[in-house]
């Protein structure tokens, strides 16, 4: 039963189940995408304003690009940002998947309060959890200062999964609730090893859940301020910290420009994974 | 369930090309901000675009020590930073009040003045503060006072919102005016409006004050966090309470013909950003240097330049054009000057009990 | 039926020592020295003595703060129902569209998330503000529809008042959900991709309309991703501060801006840590009522 296989005719009504086909469904989807990009697409207009203070539209500009790109700092930031955000991200899911499947397979003393631990980090206040993290960093566990690049930003990559974790653990718990624990002990019976079991069943099993969480985990990460904010060393600034610190003299479109940058080069990825996933597709058919 | 597999395998093979394109691109960015072992490094703590565009440069080619800005953008986080140990910071820009409150606090390194000879540079009345007897912790960077921001078409028969009374006990521009968020300046600025002294406001007063700017509320658009020159930039607000460089930066930006700055007649908060190395700082001998070359005339001059400030340093101000000594935007006039007064730190336990009425305003 | 751990001790080791132990070391510990401060007191600018009071707790549960927790409460939920309002109907979408338009989809919709907060509340703000663009549009319209008027005859419509979208709470709703809602899309989908269609199938065969069937079998079976996506909604956007800050007015205070004033400006750790834990505190209990609630319609259903 795939929906891949042949394409339909335009004229032919929808079949039962294929929603984005129904024109309800496309204008919720349309409009919900309307209401996201709105505002960017007005950042990436205002990314050409020729006006420091970026307020009202004064004319096209292309220099506060030359800025972002020659902005050494602002530069250094993105990829700070960037580098967390990948490494939180596997970490996050490692820990997650594991995460999961503990609290999905087994029984063991103490459980609740696993699951409440695993909690926590889902409803601590970002502040109260930065303070936390400041002081254990500062009293606890000091981080050595004036280490190299990446491992300066440790402090901060174990902070940003510390709080990631349980949400990609939260969603892939969720899409092991529909797994048929039949098919690992048939696995199992079959003579396969733990390892093997985990690695061929369960996790393709929670793959749409796996990517789910990573997904929210870069972005959890990427995004970040006050937790970022109060770990970052001197010499570790990340893009949002930075951002913020402009507040008070206006965010000029240096800003926008950046932005734009990371969304133009994110959409060229994604198309050409797409583009390498399709042919991809294409080969294992033939 | 086969034909599934290539879809979720490319789905993370999408992820895995992501994951190397980011590690390029990190790798390349990143390596360029290695430091090399053994180089002299000075790590500033500062607000954001509060130097000029080539001071660091300037430095690092005058003394060969590479300085390493970092930003914050209020004094809060820098108290909260610093906090529970210096994180690394060689030099940082804390107000007035915090240089007090630090000091108090012994996060403060005393500064060595004969690392510092640009001190003769300074105008006489910042030789001395009393928020810092003796400048025994500090170095006045710039100085600024709070006022009114407006639009001048907005104002009724062409007025100057001369007072106070307007942001605070007036319904004459309803629904158009923005305060700022920060608790001890209102209130104090608020007893100015009553004719109290800033510092040491008397409890009743507290109450008066609480109970005049619930009834204000309502008028008020916003409490805003130091960005108020934007809210009367876009068309949100016609009156706004800011700094003076904020608003002499807009009027630069737009021209002096549709907004205006004024400090009222009552008087108003003097606040002055200073220089300070925190205890513990890594490397304290360039810090010195850092600070003194700050304080030189010329290095003075492009900051000022460029951050439209008023500047302590008699030196820096001697080379600024006229335009920018008459700017009564920068420069208030010197009756208003007479009226006002430096905010103090007046202890952990008052800055509690302004949250407190701030809490309790918003909450009406 | 679960397993028991001692049926597998070295899976079992293997899999759950991993992230118990950096859960204990790098969030419970940490918090365990914030949750001795809110027992703690002030005792010069930075030094915080451990004296085991309840004085911070019984400060926070004082009447000003309560009524903020409620209506931070009240603000999260309504975020939280918009989002599931708005994000089923994409989420379904999503997952039975086909596989090239799946993926652009959901990467069209993590897109914006990608982009920074701040910077996107600046944008928003563009968008909302008097002088912004729905007010530009509006006033478009509004004085087309003026001069079409005119045409027809009528007095011409009066001056057109922009409409105020921002600095109040209905902005700081908007934005709240402006910014949770790919985590309510992302576990939605997650649940209802590979769903097993043909219980929907079924039930549409045998009569019942596209809403029935997915209120009466969709949902129920999607339940744990609801669920899922429901509690890392709400909570998130109970300790929101950030966008309140930027986009509430005068009355849009929520628990976390008192919270983090409380850690910066008042300096005052030990009631800020109070008040998080009592924020933190309430909403376990919720959680605690809502998975026994689960647990009986569980218990019922099985």
């Amino acid at each position: 039963m795939s929906e891949a296989a042949t394409p339909r005719p335009r004229r032919e009504r929808p079949g039962p189940l294929e929603y984005l086909r129904r024109w309800p469904l496309r204008i919720m989807v349309g409009g919900t995408l309307l209401f996201l990009y709105l505002p960017l697409i007005t950042l990436m207009v205002f990314s050409f304003n020729d006006s420091r203070r970026n307020i009202v539209w004064e004319g096209f500009t292309l220099k506060y690009y030359e800025k972002a790109f020659s902005n050494a700092s602002l530069i250094e930031a993105f990829t700070n940002s960037l580098t967390i955000a990948f490494a939180t991200t596997i970490l996050s899911v490692i820990l997650g998947a594991l995460a999961a499947v503990m609290l999905w397979r087994f029984r063991f003393p103490g459980k609740t309060a696993a699951e409440g631990g695993m909690a926590l980090p889902i409803v601590v206040p970002e502040i109260c959890m930065g303070v936390a993290m400041l002081v254990f960093f500062a009293r606890v566990m000091p981080w050595p200062q004036g280490l190299p690049w990446p491992a300066n930003l440790g402090a901060i990559i174990i902070a940003h999964t510390s709080f990631a974790f349980p949400f990609v653990a939260t969603v892939a718990r969720a899409r092991l609730a529909s797994f048929n624990r039949e098919l690992e002990e048939a696995a199992k019976d079959l003579g396969a090893s733990e390892w093997r079991t985990f690695w061929d069943v369960l996790v393709p099993h929670m793959k749409p859940g796996l990517i789910a969480g990573a997904l929210l985990a870069f972005t959890l990460s990427l995004d970040d301020f006050v937790i970022t904010f109060f770990t970052a060393g001197p010499d570790t600034v990340t893009f949002p910290v930075k951002v913020y610190s402009m507040l008070r003299f206006s965010i000029s479109p240096e800003v926008n420009a950046a932005s734009t940058i990371l969304i133009v080069v994110t959409v060229a990825l994604t198309a050409i994974g797409l583009h390498l996933q399709n042919r991809n597709a294409q080969k294992t058919k033939a | 369930m086969s034909d599934r597999y290539p879809r979720g395998a490319s789905r993370r093979s999408i992820l895995q090309q992501f994951g190397a394109a980011a590690v390029g691109i990190s790798f390349a960015g990143g390596l360029s901000a290695c430091s090399s072992p053994g180089e002299r490094v000075v790590n500033f703590y500062n607000w954001d675009t509060y130097i000029g565009p080539t001071t660091l440069k300037d430095f690092q080619a005058a003394a060969g020590v590479r300085v390493e800005m970092s930003l914050f953008s209020n004094n809060d986080e820098l108290f909260a930073r610093l906090r529970a140990g210096n994180p690394g910071f060689d030099v940082i820009v804390p107000s007035n009040e915090f240089v007090t409150r630090m000091s108090e606090a012994n996060m403060l390194m005393p500064l060595d003045r004969a690392k510092i000879p640009n001190f003769a540079n300074l105008l006489p009345e910042f030789q001395d503060a009393a928020f810092d007897p003796g400048r025994k912790y500090s170095m006045p960077y710039t100085w600024l006072v709070l006022g009114i921001g407006y639009r001048k078409e907005a104002m009724l028969n062409g007025e100057t919102p001369n007072s106070w009374r307007y942001l605070f006990d007036s319904d004459q521009y309803a629904g158009r005016i923005a305060l700022i968020s920060e608790s001890a300046d209102l209130v104090r600025l608020c007893g100015k409006y009553m004719g109290l002294s800033i510092n040491n406001i008397p409890d009743e007063a507290l109450t008066q004050i609480e109970q005049m700017l619930i009834r204000q509320k309502p008028r008020i658009k916003k409490f805003h966090g130091d960005d108020g020159q934007d809210l009367l930039a876009s068309g949100e607000v016609d009156i706004v309470l800011e700094y003076n460089g904020d608003i002499a930066q807009l009027m630069a930006a737009e021209g002096g013909e549709k907004f205006d700055f004024v400090v009222p007649q009552e008087g108003t908060l003097i606040t002055s950003d200073c220089l300070c190395i925190p205890a513990g700082a890594p490397n304290p001998d360039d810090a010195h240097a850092f600070i003194n070359y700050l304080l030189d005339a010329e290095a003075g001059e492009k900051i000022t330049r460029e951050i439209q400030y008023p500047t302590p340093n008699a030196a820096t101000a001697a080379r600024m054009d006229a335009a920018y000594q008459s700017n009564r935007a920068i420069f208030p006039p010197a009756d208003v000057m007479a009226k006002s007064e430096y905010g103090a730190f007046e202890g952990d336990a008052r800055a509690r009990m302004y949250e407190e009425i701030f809490t309790r305003i918003s909450a009406a | 039926m679960e397993q028991s751990w001692r049926q597998a001790k070295a899976a079992f080791a293997a899999i759950a020592l991993p992230p118990l132990a950096w859960l204990l070391l790098f969030f419970l510990i940490p918090l365990a020295v914030i949750w001795a401060y809110s027992f703690g007191e002030n005792t010069g600018p930075v030094t915080i003595d451990l004296t085991g009071t309840f004085a911070n707790y019984l400060r926070a549960i004082e009447p000003i703060y309560l009524e903020i927790f409620w209506k931070s409460i009240l603000i999260a939920g309504l975020t939280t129902i918009l989002c599931l309002v708005i994000g089923f109907p994409v989420a379904l979408a999503i997952a039975f569209a086909s596989p090239r338009t799946k993926t652009w989809l959901l990467m069209l919709i993590m897109l914006p998330f990608w982009t920074n907060l701040l910077i996107r509340t600046f944008a928003l703000i563009a968008v909302l503000r008097e002088n912004g663009y729905v007010n530009f549009a509006l006033e478009w319209l509004w004085n087309n529809a003026s001069w079409a008027m005119t045409l027809a005859g009528f007095q011409p419509l009066g001056e057109f008042e922009p409409l105020k979208l921002l600095y109040n709470n209905a902005a700081v709703v908007v934005g709240l959900v402006y910014v949770h809602l790919p985590f309510m899309v992302l576990p939605l989908y997650s649940a209802l991709d590979r769903m097993d269609r043909s219980l929907m199938e079924a039930s549409l065969d045998l009569g019942a309309g596209h809403l029935r069937t997915i209120l009466l079998v969709v949902v129920p079976l999607a339940a744990p991703g609801i669920a899922s996506g429901v509690l890392i909604t709400f909570i998130p956007a109970l300790g929101a501060y950030l966008t309140p800050d930027l986009l509430g007015g005068t009355d849009s205070q929520m628990i976390a801006n008192v919270i983090e004033r409380q850690f910066k400006r008042a300096n005052d750790w030990p009631f800020g840590a109070a008040l998080s834990f009592l924020l933190m505190y309430l909403t376990f209990i919720a959680i605690a009522i809502q998975t026994t609630l689960q647990r009986r319609a569980d218990r019922r259903g099985a």
